[in-house]
């Protein structure tokens, strides 16, 4: 089956343009209820130097391809046809030894998440020269002094020192870095990116962007990039190839994909990426309007001590969830809160749940709330919280009819017997079937599973939502949809929400003020219509800049 | 479920559990002979038409002696079981919903009494106890119940951190409800699961007590205690040893399998 393919690298590279060739690829997996297409009939070409973006949900097949490309296919795959073609050589043809020889030396990867991407017990200069050792034949030593010299293009700024690191020593995008290096180490003929940034806070992940598209400048490399995210792959691609449920519907240049759209799914995908500019908010409060809730001086300590550690272990500094925070949400307000991982934003959600314990205190209808313990039932009903998850935030166990019918019944909001009509309701405020009362969650799809979260934040009447990351799990298109179910409700039954996200283009179209947390304190609140105002806070301004509006997804010329 | 009858090992459990089971309702019914009786012209027979697994030293029906003790053998595994599982998962929940230094004081007393080994622990109390069906079940149940408080424990606490408890936190609902309703019915798995698989331990711990003369006592049929009456004769006649030998192994083996396809049916990652 494998023939010495000796005269056809050259050939292929006389020609000098298709480095990589998929032709008519289709990939199944043998699953207990029998073979799910997962690729189907691919065609795909990168030329030299050239960036293709592939757009798709998950589960779109976009990572089975990746692996495929790599041939590391799991046991129950099954190639049904087709060729994968490096440089001209099938890929598909190749020994598994002779595979091993391509691996990292002539197509190499960058995976989604660097802390675990890394392995963690092996230093980060080690890591790279392990390449270097291995595909190009570097002593040890060499190996080392190669690897800074790698590690400086990727603008680490002490690499000497970075090579001596633990992974668990660096920071994310710092990982992403050395990753990034070790790909680019062998001068790979192709590189695949699989969601570089997806796991990054926004402004490193603006970094590492930026790196890819000074290191394509200087390698010159051709790069497959996989993303689910249609405005960022705009930034950054050549070509975009949109996949949908194995199929590729369309493979355009950018900029053609972005103002001609030729596939329905396509145009439903730009249509969902948010942009500042498409206002979907309900109308907003008056000036006049009065607060619903006041936060004072709101502080969540984390690791509180045991009497053991405080003996042995005096001095040891607390951290801080939140501090000093102090924030009003006016009445009929969306207020959005924005801010990284860790910058303590889920964290007030939950001290406005009464899941955490805090300092300071609550105003909340002209009653106020000092620890959590004092907090009431009646609190609890007019406050409800939805989940980042809806996976984890609905009990597996029960079904929707019940779900629905728990706060119904907790809070005695419709007498026992109209509990029947009141879920139907509700179920269709979410606009989901009745049918769906007698299914479990795992029957239902992700956005199902959040409508249904929300249904259920909305069946205790409430006066304040929360939602905290209520989209973040979500595919862009259902984002959309929620985010839109989300503001109509609130429109209909004159709830406020607060809606804690990262997502600063989403939030600007759904809030009516915008709070800017970071390292748990709020360092910046304005209404949404001043977000580009002058005077914003330094970090409002490196996180709008992180996040510029997609290329080509205006519906109206930009301010 | 469908996913548990592709699931080879657990069909071949479900199967010896089933045998099993016709042997614990049935056996006495079906059994060719009285297994008290002595035929002192047949003994230490090897299989014959007249006694289909042979004859032990006393000239007693292997069969039939193996019919009867199916009851008391399975009885003292499940029993055992059951009573370690619920004192258990009692300590554990208690443990895992409570938190603080209760839980803390608890955890550590399990750990010493974890230390011991099954078998010697087993040992210990019926020493203290005295000799007996009774008592060794008691002390099986004592050694088991740690190791099940911990699993209930470390059960209960991956779910009360899950989102859905924190929302019934949130709304307000009572510590009964959320233990009851939202913590227990998904903390049960693991628990149950590793039921079925320690009542294949508890047979052969009481095999072993019976082996060494401190669970039942003869002329009981129990499966162990067989094995130990017969092991002098084993060079004459090795069915008498080989027959409830292999009986207990089937048992054991059966819970065993049935277990560990339990497990595999009830992890999320597997189903589907």
């Amino acid at each position: 089956m494998v023939e010495k393919l000796g005269n056809l690298p050259a050939e292929a590279s006389l020609d000098g343009l298709t480095v990589l060739a998929i032709r008519d690829y289709s990939l199944n997996y043998n699953t207990t209820s029998g073979p799910f297409e997962a690729l189907k009939s691919i065609n795909l070409e990168i030329n030299r130097g050239q960036t293709l973006g592939l757009v798709g949900e998950s589960g779109s097949g976009k990572t089975s391809l990746a692996w495929a490309i790599m041939r590391y296919l799991p046991d129950n795959a099954s190639e049904v046809s087709g060729s994968i073609s490096l440089l001209g050589e099938n890929l598909r043809g190749k020994s598994h030894q002779e595979i091993l020889e391509i691996r990292g030396r002539r197509i190499s990867m960058v995976f989604q998440d660097p802390s675990t991407s890394l392995n963690p017990v092996i230093r980060l200069g080690d890591q790279i020269a392990e390449v270097l050792v291995r595909h190009r034949g570097l002593t040890p030593k060499q190996a080392l002094t190669e690897g800074e010299a790698l590690l400086a293009t990727t603008g680490i700024t002490k690499p000497a020192e970075m090579m001596d690191r633990y992974p668990h020593q660096a920071s994310g995008g710092e990982k992403q870095r050395v990753v990034i290096a070790t790909a680019f180490a062998c001068n790979p003929e192709l590189i695949i990116f699989d969601e570089p940034t997806t796991a990054l806070d926004i402004i490193t992940a603006r970094q590492i962007l930026d790196l890819f598209d000074r290191l394509r400048e200087e390698t010159q490399v051709t790069a497959l990039y996989i993303s689910h995210d249609l405005g960022l792959v705009s930034r950054i691609a050549d070509d975009v190839a949109v996949i949908r449920r194995g199929l590729v519907v369309e493979e355009e240049p950018c900029d053609r994909v972005f103002s001609a759209p030729q596939h329905q799914y396509t145009r439903d995908l730009i249509a969902a990426v948010p942009h500042p500019n498409r206002r979907i908010a309900s109308p907003a409060p008056e000036e006049s309007a009065s607060d619903l809730l006041n936060m004072t001086g709101v502080s969540v300590r984390y690791g509180e001590t045991s009497i053991l550690t405080r003996i042995f272990q005096p001095d040891r500094e607390l951290t801080y969830g939140a501090c000093d925070v102090s924030l009003n949400v006016r009445l009929r307000e969306l207020l959005g809160v924005v801010g990284e991982s860790g910058s303590g934003k889920s964290t007030i959600a939950k001290v406005l749940a009464g899941l955490q314990d805090f300092d300071g205190s609550l105003r909340f209808n002209e009653r106020v709330f000092a620890t959590r313990k004092s907090i009431n039932t009646d609190y609890r009903r007019a406050v409800q919280i939805v989940f980042q998850n809806p996976d984890a935030s609905l009990n597996p166990r029960q079904k929707i009819r019940e779900i629905l019918s728990r706060p119904l019944k907790l809070y005695k909001i419709v007498p026992r017997s109209e509990i029947p009509q009141r879920i139907r309701d509700l179920l269709s405020k979410v606009l989901l079937p009745e049918e769906f009362a007698d299914r479990y969650p795992h029957q239902l799809s992700g956005g199902e599973k959040q409508r249904v979260a929300i249904a259920r934040a909305f069946a205790a009447e409430p006066e304040l939502v929360i939602c905290d990351e209520i989209t973040s799990s979500l595919d862009v298109s259902v984002q959309a949809s929620v985010a839109k179910l989300l503001v109509d409700l609130q429109r209909d039954t004159g709830t406020t929400c607060i809606f804690i996200t990262h997502d600063l283009n989403l939030i600007r179209q759904l809030a009516h003020r915008i709070a800017v947390m970071y390292r748990g304190s709020l360092v910046d609140l304005f209404e949404t219509n001043e977000a580009e105002n002058a005077e914003r806070h330094s970090y409002t301004r490196a996180l709008l800049d992180a996040v510029p509006v997609p290329a080509g997804t205006e519906s109206s010329p930009s301010a | 479920m469908s996913d548990f009858v592709r699931h080879p090992a657990g069909v071949a459990g479900a199967i010896l559990l089933t045998i099993i089971a016709l042997a614990v309702l049935f056996g006495p019914l079906v059994a060719p002979y009285d297994p008290q009786a002595f035929h002192t012209t047949v003994r230490l027979q090897g299989p014959s038409a007249d006694h289909w697994l042979g004859t032990d030293q006393f000239g007693r029906d292997l069969l039939s002696r193996l019919l009867f003790g199916a009851r008391s053998t399975i009885a003292f595994g499940v029993g055992a079981t059951m009573i370690s599982v619920i004192a258990g998962s009692l300590i554990g929940v208690t443990a895992g919903v409570v938190g603080g230094w209760i839980d803390s004081v608890i955890m550590r007393g399990l750990d010493g009494m974890l230390a011991v080994p099954d078998l010697l622990f087993v040992l210990l109390i019926v020493t203290m106890l005295g000799a007996g069906t009774g008592e060794a079940m008691l002390a099986v149940s004592i050694a088991f119940t740690p190791g099940m408080a911990r699993i209930s424990r470390s059960s209960v606490l991956s779910i009360r951190t899950r989102e859905y408890v924190l929302a019934a936190v949130a709304r307000g609902e009572s510590q009964r409800y959320i233990i009851l309703s939202e913590v227990i019915p998904n903390a049960i798995g693991p628990i149950i699961v590793e039921g079925t698989i320690r009542v294949s331990f508890a047979i052969m711990i009481g095999a072993t007590l019976g082996f060494l003369g401190m669970g039942a006592q003869p002329p009981s049929t129990e499966w162990g205690l067989m094995v130990s009456e017969a092991r002098q004769f084993m060079y004459r006649s090795p069915w008498v040893v080989a027959v409830p030998g292999l009986a207990i192994a089937v048992a054991a083996m059966g819970f065993n399998l049935f277990g560990d396809a339990l497990r595999d049916a009830f992890d999320p990652r597997r189903s589907r």
